[in-house]
């Protein structure tokens, strides 16, 4: 056994056991809400980990990116799976458990439709055909007209605003947001071994946000969704509403929320370009 | 690392078995759906072991499919909910 072989399958176990919880915590806990902590948070790193793992067994450098790119497509969709299915398994599931709702009556509104209004960038839109011709990895006039196409329908499609990151803030946000996972994981995995579900205090809390710019409450509505104990149900203009797995005071559920926002707003600039 | 990868599968095996429990019996459609989504992702895993053992790393892009469909299908399902249950 080499030595990335070694490593490897023990990335890839720590994955498995991983996973492993989070098939637990979803038989085992009382509520929809409460299941998609443990699917959300300790599935994804579990996979995540195992790609790296096997990534990392088969021991080239070209197949330890391919795990690391799997692992990246888990991090960056699960958040956003886990927040648009927060607000559906709060209504289709059986909420009479929550010791706290303050999302109670606010659920049933007209669900809000995106203000944003289409900014045309040339920079991305030659960006797109440009990616799609490299895809391809042909550049004749067909793959051309396909990728004019297909970025005509992204630039429909996404209607997206313009987004400022400030490069100095990357490295720190993912370095932290990564302990977030960690930390997150291991509260799962504690709720999950402790044997008795009338320890589960759930609780639903409107959070208001203080970041001033969309594109910042929208990173901290989905990264919520990573940080130890919470999951962000819904969001209505600048209140975020959180599920916690352990309630105790709106004050603990709201400073968790507060190191998000200070982490997003090190990240991206306070005013957004919005219209 | 044969070993790893067969106990791994094993493993990851079960896991989808526990979860299948759950997406059968729900009671939610969201229950299930947040069952089927961690079924999916256990099986991506256990084609990413299977790419470890060495053999064909025709797998990978069966693991990254596999875990788009699972992105898909939960992100629809969680939009078909929302519309059947605000109207």
């Amino acid at each position: 056994m080499t030595w990335f072989e070694f490593v490897g399958s023990g990335v890839a176990l720590m994955g498995v056991v991983l996973s492993l919880l989070a098939a637990w915590g979803v038989i085992d806990f009382p509520s929809p809400l409460s299941r998609m902590h443990a699917a959300t948070k300790s599935a994804s790193l579990g996979v995540a980990s195992i790609a790296v793992g096997a990534g990392l067994a088969a021991g080239s450098p070209a197949l330890i990116g391919v795990g690391s790119m799997v692992a990246v497509f888990m991090f960056v969709t699960a958040p956003i799976s886990g927040h648009l299915l927060g607000r559906a398994a709060y209504l289709a599931g059986d909420v009479s458990k929550l010791i706290r709702d303050d999302y109670a009556g606010v659920s049933m509104t007209e669900p809000h439709r995106s203000d944003a209004s289409n900014v045309f960038s040339p920079t991305r839109f030659a960006a797109l055909v440009v990616v799609w011709v490299v895809l391809w990895r042909d550049p004749g006039f067909g793959n051309w007209v396909g990728g004019v196409l297909v970025a005509s329908l992204v630039e429909t499609a996404v209607r997206s605003r313009r987004l400022r990151v400030r490069p100095a803030g990357v490295i720190p946000f993912l370095v932290a947001y990564f302990g977030l996972i960690l930390r997150s994981n291991l509260r799962v995995a504690w709720e999950v071994l402790t044997p008795s579900n009338e320890a589960i205090r759930e609780a639903v809390v409107a959070v208001p946000l203080e970041s001033s710019s969309r594109s910042a409450t929208l990173l901290v509505a989905n990264a919520v969704s990573f940080t130890p104990g919470t999951l962000s149900v819904d969001l209505v203009g600048h209140t975020l509403y959180v599920h916690v797995l352990q309630f105790e005071s709106h004050e603990a559920v709201t400073a968790e929320v507060r190191k998000v926002e200070l982490l997003a707003s090190r990240l991206l600039p306070a005013i957004d370009h919005a219209p | 690392m044969n070993a790893v990868v067969t106990i791994s599968q094993i493993a990851l095996g079960l896991g989808a078995l526990v979860a299948l429990v759950r997406a059968i019996k729900g009671p939610s459609l969201a229950d299930r759906i947040i069952a089927v989504d961690l079924i999916l992702l256990l099986t991506a895993g256990g084609f990413a072991m299977e790419a470890a053992r060495g053999g064909t790393q025709l797998l990978w892009p069966l693991v990254t499919v596999v875990a788009l469909v699972a992105f898909t299908g939960t992100v629809f399902v969680a939009r078909f909910i929302e519309w059947r249950d605000t109207r």
